[in-house]
C-alpha cells in the first residue's frame, strides 16, 4: 500500500476531515512543546470515536505501518513527533469524560480529555484529579499516561501512575486488552505499571480509569523570597528534613521571576529576589498553622527576606498562575526555548545549581531555573534564537553538560517529561547495555514490530535482537 | 528579542511581503507551549491544530519565512476560519500579540488574493457615508415592518441574518428622563458607531444618559466615521487607517477628556489606533493620544461608582464580549454597571469568556462554523434560564439574540448600560433609589 492509498483507506474510516496529508497542514504537527525538534509527518489521522481508533490501528497492523499517538502536543521531550513513514494518530478529538463516580471516587475518561477538565467536572463533588502538570490547562490524560506526568503537587500526592487504576489498551496489533482494575490490585504482574510511562510505545489508551482525590479541607500557600539560590536550596532541604511534607515545594530563580513578572501572569514575586520558594501545605485545618509557622521559621533561618501567606483563594491562584505559566512566560526572553528535565538528590541542589550557572557562563547562554525543589526535579530553561546557529550549538553543548552534571551528582535524566527523542542519547549514561536490552524485550511484548512510536525512548542500537537479527528487521521494515 | 517591533528584521526573507515581515518578531514570541489550544473556539469546535492559535502562528511564520507561498490555499483557509476573538492572548504566557499578527498576515495574503466578494462589499459600504446610512435606514424600515421577524424563520444564512436584524430591536422600552449629573468628572464624546447608531440608537442614548447621570459632561464629536475595526480584522489596513485618521481628527476637534465607546470591538480598535498608524509619522503620535483617551463606556461608569438607580427585580446573565475581556482586558467594569441596579440578580455564563461566533462579519463569511461556536453558548443560556442576556457589543447582541430567537429560547439580549438606564429612568419617574 502506498501512502496515498493509505490516506484513502484512512479517510474511509474517519471521514475526509479526519485526515491531513498536505505539507502545509501537517506543519503544526512537526513539533510538540519543545521547539528544538522538527519532524514534519507525511500523514496525520484524527479519529473521533473509539471504534474509529480501533479500525485505524487495525489498518496499520494489516499494512505493517508505523504510527505515533499524539494528544495535545504539549510534551517537552519531542515524544509525539513522527519521522519517516510514521503516521500521527491524533487522539485530541476523544475528549469525553465517560463516567464520574463520586462515591467510589473514580472517573473514566477518553484519552483526549484535557487534564483540567476532569478536575473541573469533579469539582462539583468536592473532588479533583491530583496530578497537575503545569500544562494541565491544555494537556490530555492520554498524554499524561504516556509520559507518567508529574506536576508541582506530586511531591505529596504522587505522579500519574499513582492515580491510574485501569486502562483499556489497544495494542499495536489491534487487540484490545484491559490492564489493571477499577477495584483494587489485580493479581499477576503489574502490566498497568509498565504501560503508564511507556511513551506511546506500547499501544494506545482507549479509556483511562483514574482515582479522584477529595479537595484538602485546608490549604496554606506561602511565598518565601531569598537573595541567593543557595539560601533557597538550604530552606528546601531544611523543610523536608523537618518531617513536614508540603503538597508542593517549588523554586524559581531570579531570571524566571523577572520573566513571570513581565508577563500577564505577574504574580507579585519580588523582582529583585534571586530565588523564591512557593510552598503549599494542605491537610486538616488543625495543626496546619503550626506547620506553616514552622516552615516560615525554617525559611527565615535559611536567610529568607520575607515569607508571606496567601490571604485568600484569589491570591493563592495568582501565586500559582505565575509558577504554572513560567515556561511560556520565558518566550519573552528569547524566540525559542528549550527546557531540560533532570532529577538530583535534594541535598545536592546548591552545588548542582552552581555548576549549571558555571556551565551557562562558559557557553554564554542564559539559564532560567524553575523547578520542583521538593523532589529535586530540575527544569533549567534556556532561551535562544534558533536562527543563530552558533547560539544553537552552544545551547546544545550546554544542555549536554548540564545533563552530565546531574547524572554525576547521582541524579537521573528525566523527572516527568519522558525520554522521547530529546533524551535518547542520555539513556546509556544511566543504563547498562543489558538493562537497555531488557527494556527492548519488554517493549517487544507489547509491540514486537516496533511500529508504535518508533525510534523513541530506547536507542534502537541498544536492542540486541534488533542489531543481531537483520532478517527480522527486514521483515518488520515498512514499505515506503 | 533581537529585532524591535517597529522595524522589519534584517533577515527579511525572500518572498516576504511587508506587513507580515513586520509581525515576525511577534510571531517569534510563541514558544509553542500549547496553552492557547483550549482557549480557541475553532480548535474546540474542529479539533484541528491548524485551526488553533499555535497552528496558525506556525502557518503564518512559514509564510513570513518563505517556507510556504503567500497564496497557499491551506494557509488561507485556516486563517479565514480564525474568529479574531483573541481568547488566545489571555491564555498566552509569552504575550504573543496574536491579533496584530493576524491582521498583518491577512493584509499580506490579501495582496495576492482579495477577500471574498461579500466581505469586500460589506467593507466598501462601511467605508462610505451615504450608502452605509441608506443601508442602515433600509434595515430599520425592514425591522420596523415586522418583515424581518417573518424572514428570520427562513433556513440558513439568510434567515439567520434577518434574525440578527430582528434581535437588534430594543428588548425593553426606553423611557427618557432629564439627567441630573453635575458634569464634574470631565468631558466625554461618544463614538456613535455605524451599527450602533443605525440599529442600536437606543443603546447610544442610554449610554449618553447614564454617563451624564454619573457626572460626565457629554458633548458631540461631529465628523466621526466607522471605527475601521471590520476593515482591520479583514486585513484591509489601508481602509482602516483612512477611517482612523478621520476619527482622530474628529475627536481632536471635540477636545474632550475621554472618548466613550459602548461597542467593545470598536473600543478595542480605537485603543489600538497607535499601533495601526505606528509607521505614519504624521499621525502616529496623534493616534496614540486619542487611543489613550479611549474608554469603554463601562470603564467610565465603573470609575464613577456608578450611582445606584431604582430597584429592578430581574434576572440577567452576563456574557463577556471577547474584545472587552480579551482585547481590552476589562472583567469587572460591566459587572459593576449591572451591580448598580438594586435587586438585579446577575449571574455569569460558565464560559462567558468564550466567543459567541459573531466576530464582526465572520458569521457572514463562515456561517457554519459560527453556528458551531454559538451552540454551546445558547445551551448555557438555556440552562441558566435568565430572561435577559447582557453583553456590551452589537455583534454579540445580534448573534446571540438571533440564536436565541431561532432556538426558541425565551431570552433577549441587552447592553448592560440599557439596564442601568432603565433603573435611572425608574428613579426619575418616582421610584426611590436605596440610600448608598
Amino acid at each position: 500500500m502506498t501512502r496515498d492509498e493509505l490516506a484513502i483507506a484512512l479517510r474511509a474510516i474517519v471521514g475526509p476531515r479526519g485526515v491531513l496529508s498536505r505539507p502545509a497542514e501537517l506543519l503544526p504537527f512537526s513539533a510538540d512543546g519543545l521547539p528544538t525538534y522538527h519532524r514534519p509527518p507525511k500523514l496525520a489521522v484524527f479519529p473521533s470515536t473509539r471504534e474509529q481508533v480501533i479500525d485505524v490501528i487495525r489498518l496499520f497492523a494489516r499494512e505493517q505501518w508505523p504510527f505515533v499517538p499524539r494528544g495535545a502536543g504539549t510534551g517537552l521531550s519531542a515524544g509525539a513527533l513522527a519521522g519517516g513513514d510514521a503516521v500521527i494518530v491524533g487522539l485530541n478529538r476523544l475528549t469525553r469524560i465517560l463516567s464520574l463516580d463520586p462515591v467510589n471516587r473514580l472517573a473514566v475518561v477518553e484519552p483526549g480529555a484535557v487534564n483540567v477538565s476532569l478536575t473541573r467536572a469533579a469539582g462539583a463533588f468536592g473532588l479533583y484529579y491530583a496530578p497537575d502538570p503545569s500544562s494541565q490547562s491544555a494537556c490530555t490524560i492520554g498524554g499524561n499516561v504516556a509520559e507518567n506526568s508529574g506536576g508541582p503537587h506530586c511531591l505529596k500526592y504522587g505522579v500519574t501512575v499513582n492515580h491510574v487504576v485501569a486502562v483499556t489498551v489497544l495494542l499495536p496489533d489491534g487487540e484490545v486488552v484491559s490492564l489493571g482494575g477499577a477495584h483494587g490490585e489485580t493479581p499477576g504482574y503489574d502490566l498497568l505499571g509498565a504501560f503508564v510511562g511507556s511513551e506511546g510505545c506500547f499501544g494506545i489508551a482507549l479509556d483511562v480509569t483514574v482515582r479522584l482525590s477529595p479537595n484538602p479541607p485546608a490549604v496554606r500557600t506561602m511565598l518565601a523570597d531569598f537573595t541567593s539560590i543557595d539560601a533557597g536550596a538550604r530552606a528546601t532541604s531544611a523543610i523536608i528534613a523537618s518531617g513536614i511534607l508540603p503538597a508542593a515545594l517549588e523554586m524559581m530563580d531570579g531570571p524566571t521571576i523577572r520573566a513571570v513578572e513581565a508577563s500577564i501572569y505577574a504574580a507579585g514575586y519580588p523582582a529583585d529576589a534571586e530565588a523564591v520558594l512557593l510552598i503549599e501545605l494542605d491537610g486538616l485545618e488543625a495543626g496546619l498553622d503550626a506547620d506553616a509557622r514552622r516552615v516560615e521559621q525554617l525559611c527565615l533561618d535559611a536567610g529568607a527576606r520575607t515569607v508571606r501567606t496567601a490571604r485568600d483563594e484569589r491570591e493563592r491562584a495568582r501565586l500559582w498562575q505565575g509558577r504554572k505559566k513560567a515556561f511560556g512566560a520565558m518566550g519573552r526572553v528569547a524566540p525559542a526555548l528549550v527546557v531540560q528535565d533532570a532529577v538530583i538528590p535534594r541535598t545536592r541542589l546548591p552545588d548542582v545549581l552552581r555548576t549549571i550557572h558555571d556551565i551557562a557562563q562558559r557557553w554564554r547562554i542564559q539559564v532560567c531555573n524553575v523547578f520542583h525543589a521538593g523532589d529535586g526535579n530540575l527544569h533549567p530553561n534556556i532561551g535562544y534564537d534558533p536562527r543563530d546557529s552558533d547560539a544553537t550549538d552552544r545551547v546544545h553543548h550546554a544542555m549536554r553538560e548540564i545533563m552530565r552534571a546531574c547524572v554525576d551528582a547521582g541524579g537521573t535524566i528525566t523527572g516527568e517529561h519522558g525520554i522521547g527523542l530529546d533524551k535518547l542519547e542520555y539513556m546509556p549514561l544511566i543504563f547498562s547495555p543489558a538493562s537497555l536490552d531488557a527494556q527492548c524485550r519488554l517493549r517487544a511484548v507489547f509491540d514486537p514490530d516496533r511500529r508504535a512510536n518508533p525510534d523513541k525512548v530506547v536507542p534502537q542500537h541498544a536492542c540486541r535482537e534488533w542489531t543481531q537479527a537483520p532478517a527480522a528487521r527486514a521483515a518488520a521494515t515498512v514499505p515506503a | 528579542m533581537t529585532a524591535t517591533r517597529d522595524t522589519p528584521p534584517a533577515c527579511a526573507l525572500p518572498g516576504t511581503l511587508p506587513p507580515l515581515a513586520d509581525a515576525l518578531p511577534g510571531i517569534m514570541t510563541c514558544v509553542h507551549c500549547g496553552f492557547c489550544l483550549q482557549a480557541c473556539p475553532t480548535y474546540l469546535a474542529l479539533g484541528d491544530e491548524n485551526d488553533s492559535p499555535r497552528g496558525r502562528i506556525l502557518l503564518m511564520r512559514a509564510v513570513a519565512e518563505g517556507e510556504l507561498p503567500v497564496d497557499d490555499p491551506d494557509v488561507r483557509r485556516h486563517l479565514d476560519r480564525c474568529l479574531g476573538c483573541r481568547g488566545c492572548e489571555t491564555a498566552c504566557p509569552s504575550g504573543v500579540p496574536y491579533g496584530q499578527i493576524l491582521e498583518s498576515a491577512r493584509a499580506t495574503l490579501n495582496q495576492r488574493q482579495p477577500p471574498p466578494r461579500i466581505a469586500r462589499l460589506v467593507l466598501a459600504v462601511f467605508a462610505t457615508h451615504h450608502p452605509l446610512a441608506a443601508t442602515l435606514w433600509a434595515a430599520r424600515v425592514m425591522r420596523g415592518s415586522r418583515l424581518a421577524a417573518l424572514l428570520a424563520r427562513l433556513p440558513g444564512r439568510v434567515g439567520f441574518s434577518f434574525a440578527m436584524l430582528a434581535a437588534s430591536a430594543p428588548a425593553m422600552p426606553a423611557r427618557p428622563y432629564a439627567t441630573r449629573g453635575r458634569g464634574t468628572r470631565g468631558t466625554v464624546a461618544a463614538l456613535r458607531g455605524c451599527v450602533m447608531e443605525g440599529l442600536f440608537a437606543h443603546v447610544n442614548r442610554a449610554t449618553e444618559r447614564t454617563l451624564e447621570e454619573n457626572d460626565y459632561h457629554v458633548t458631540p464629536a461631529p465628523g466621526q466615521r466607522c471605527c475601521g475595526a471590520l476593515h482591520a480584522h479583514a486585513g484591509d489596513l489601508v481602509g482602516a487607517r483612512a477611517l482612523a485618521r478621520a476619527n482622530i481628527a474628529a475627536f481632536e476637534r471635540a477636545g474632550v477628556d475621554y472618548i466613550a465607546v459602548n461597542a467593545s470591538g470598536c473600543g478595542l480598535m480605537m485603543k489600538e489606533y497607535g499601533h495601526l498608524l505606528r509607521n505614519d509619522p504624521a499621525w502616529a503620535a496623534r493616534a496614540t493620544a486619542i487611543a489613550q483617551r479611549t474608554r469603554d463606556a463601562s470603564e467610565l461608569l465603573a470609575a464613577a461608582g456608578p450611582v445606584a438607580g431604582a430597584p429592578m427585580a430581574l434576572r440577567v446573565v452576563y456574557d463577556a464580549p471577547c474584545h472587552l475581556v480579551h482585547g481590552q482586558r476589562l472583567h469587572h467594569e460591566p459587572l459593576a454597571v449591572l451591580a448598580a441596579v438594586p435587586d438585579l440578580v446577575t449571574t455569569t455564563l460558565p464560559n462567558a469568556d468564550q466567543c459567541c461566533g459573531s466576530a464582526g462579519i465572520y458569521n457572514l463569511l463562515q456561517p457554519e462554523l459560527a453556528q458551531r461556536v454559538l451552540a454551546p453558548k445558547l445551551d448555557e443560556i438555556a440552562q441558566d434560564g435568565a430572561p435577559l442576556v447582557a453583553t456590551g457589543n452589537p455583534g454579540c447582541m445580534m448573534q446571540i439574540g438571533a440564536g436565541l430567537r431561532r432556538g426558541h429560547i425565551a431570552a433577549r439580549t441587552v447592553h448592560p448600560v440599557e439596564l442601568l438606564d432603565a433603573s435611572y429612568a425608574r428613579h426619575a419617574h418616582g421610584v426611590p433609589a436605596p440610600r448608598r
